[in-house]
């Protein structure tokens, strides 16, 4: 009989995900798959309720959540969505406002000691293979916090830090991914929506809301998302890489696979965090 | 060019009915324009051709040669840009001319080369081939679209889409078949630019005017502004279900999720289990509005929202 100290340690092994490789969120109307490289990129989600929004949420973050690189902090005010990956957050934020400003002022100062290391190597952004864990920030319902509860100074100061965020964010490898329904002034300011670069608009009620998501013209043009099919869930605009609105069908994920994805990743990142240091270098 | 009673390049009578092919006007910018190239590539040709040839042969001559060279090229430049709207007809038609074409010699051909019997026989599979399989149907009435589309898309710009002072239409350049419908790419004529075709409605137009459910207007090009895609959109690709592979990356042995908390009953819930506040709710002090000295009139839409 073998004492339990006989036996050989185990390495664990990670996904071998990373957030510095594209994500697929779906595909486009040509039946090509959409690849998304969230890395040095924000990303802000619209849409009116029902029209793919958290799924599309639950793509990144799960795709976050698997991977062996990258630390979440979840926000959401439904709590619902975002709560289902709370198992591989380092902080998941319900609906409480102050515990949402203390996160951001948290993630602020991620944002100062990773500017203050690079200003010391005299580098201008953080690369993979650097050591430092990107950061992928998900705000679900930005407009509870943001224009809903709590003051009006409180409401703004949120929206200050989710900027400061959004705006420091990219070099050090902090990703913000907002949703909202319609993220309209009222509830994103406008210097907070111009720091998100990527834009995904989920049907919208009519052609203003979606110029809201995408900015403005692209109705004009003929993208718009009110005109897309309200029975066609997870159907949206997507304007990132190529600088054009691509419709995009969204990746879905089963009510049972999500749980058996946040579950898997949940126990990965357990495993990795209770693997000793010598282990875990081997690794 | 709707004069009968004169007998012209571009048109031409029929019993007293007029066949308009080249708009009188367009006509007549053409002939000033060819004029114009004529005089000045006659005049630089001879110039040049003249010098060049005086090294070989007596200047006399030499002068001549030029000039003869200054008229040919020059009379050359004035046939093309007088020809230039007819050939761009025919480059609109030119997939339907080229079809005709082969219909017809293909046909001759297949009368002289085989029997009567055989030739009903090829052209009956011919037919009834697409007919009967999927993918060639589908082939074939993907062209159909793209060929119709050239025509419909011609056709609104010359209706109410964009033209300048010219009155020169947008050039299309050519069409293909995409899952969703067809792209069609356009170049752009001076005085054009793709904000008119963003103007409020029009891709709306464009896609009635197309049969289709809806158009889009974009640059085609990061370097030529006159270069931009329309793509015609006339059917619903993305109505399947598209799976996520991240439960791929889950290795089959992973016990089965179990519910959360499955002895929990849903008691509690409902809206007279939660009693009202007990205090009253601090005045928010922070929320005071200002009040504009000159308040401005309300508009529904607000400008900030489209950063």
């Amino acid at each position: 009989m073998n004492a339990p100290f006989d036996a050989p340690p185990s390495v664990p092994v990670g996904t071998g995900m990373s957030i510095y490789d594209p994500i697929l969120i779906g595909i486009d109307e040509y039946g090509l798959p959409v690849h998304l490289p969230l890395i040095y990129h924000n990303i802000l989600i619209g849409g009116e309720p029902g029209a793919g929004k958290s799924m599309l949420l639950h793509n990144i973050v799960g795709y976050a959540a698997m991977c062996d690189d990258c630390d979440l902090v979840l926000i959401d005010g439904k709590q619902v969505d975002l709560g289902l990956w709370r198992g591989s957050a380092a902080e998941f934020v319900g609906p409480d406002l102050d515990h949402a400003i203390y996160t951001l002022e948290r993630v602020q100062g991620v944002l100062d000691l990773r500017n203050s290391y690079l200003l010391d190597q005299r580098r201008q952004k953080i690369e993979r293979g650097d050591g430092m864990r990107p950061l992928l920030l998900a705000i679900d319902e930005l407009a509870y916090y943001a224009a809903t509860v709590g003051t009006k100074i409180e409401q703004e100061y949120f929206s200050a830090l989710n900027r400061d965020v959004a705006a420091r964010g990219r070099a050090v490898a902090v990703i913000d991914v907002s949703a909202t329904q319609r993220p309209s002034s009222d509830i994103i300011p406008t210097s907070l929506r111009f720091l998100f670069g990527w834009r995904f608009a989920g049907r919208c009620v009519d052609d203003s809301s979606s110029d809201v998501v995408l900015g403005h013209g692209w109705a004009g043009r003929g993208y718009s998302a009110a005109k897309i099919d309200p029975k066609n869930r997870g159907e949206g605009l997507l304007l990132a890489e190529d600088g054009i609105p691509t419709r995009v069908k969204g990746a879905f994920l089963t009510n049972a696979n999500l749980l058996r994805v946040a579950d898997y990743a949940a126990a990965k990142r357990r495993e990795a965090r209770d693997t000793p240091p010598n282990l875990r270098a081997v690794a | 060019m709707s004069k009968s009673n004169r007998r012209n390049w571009f048109g031409g009578s029929n019993n007293g009915r007029t066949v308009t092919v080249i708009e009188p006007e367009i006509e007549r910018t053409q002939r000033r324009k060819a004029k114009i190239a004529f005089f000045v590539t006659a005049i630089v040709t001879a110039l040049l051709a003249g010098t060049v040839f005086s090294s070989y042969v007596h200047p006399i001559l030499g002068g001549f040669l030029g000039l003869l060279a200054g008229v040919l090229l020059g009379g050359t430049v004035a046939v093309l840009i007088i020809i230039w709207p007819v050939l761009r007809i025919i480059w609109h038609w030119l997939p339907e001319i080229l079809l005709g074409c082969f219909l017809v010699y293909g046909w001759t051909w297949l009368m002289g080369a085989t029997p009567v019997w055989l030739s009903l026989l090829i052209l009956a599979v011919i037919i009834g081939a697409p007919s009967a399989i999927g993918p060639a149907r589908r082939a074939v009435l993907s062209a159909f679209w793209c060929l119709t589309v050239r025509h419909r898309l011609r056709m609104c710009f010359a209706a109410f889409i964009a033209h300048n002072r010219q009155r020169t239409l947008p050039f299309i350049l050519f069409a293909k078949p995409t899952p969703a419908g067809e792209r069609v790419w356009i170049w752009l004529r001076p005085g054009l630019s793709l904000s008119d075709l963003e103007q409020e409605g029009q891709t709306q137009k464009l896609a009635v005017a197309c049969w289709a459910n809806e158009s889009r207007v974009t640059a085609a090009s990061r370097k030529y502004a006159a270069l931009i895609r329309i793509d015609i959109v006339r059917r619903e690709t993305l109505t399947a279900d598209v799976l996520s592979p991240l439960p791929d990356h889950v290795p089959d042995d992973m016990p089965a999720t179990a519910l959360a908390s499955p002895a929990t009953p849903p008691v509690g819930l409902n809206f007279a289990d939660v009693p009202g506040p007990r205090t009253k709710r601090a005045p928010n002090t922070n929320t005071r509005a200002r009040i504009p000295r000159n308040p401005e009139p309300s508009s529904e839409i607000d400008p900030s929202d489209y950063a």
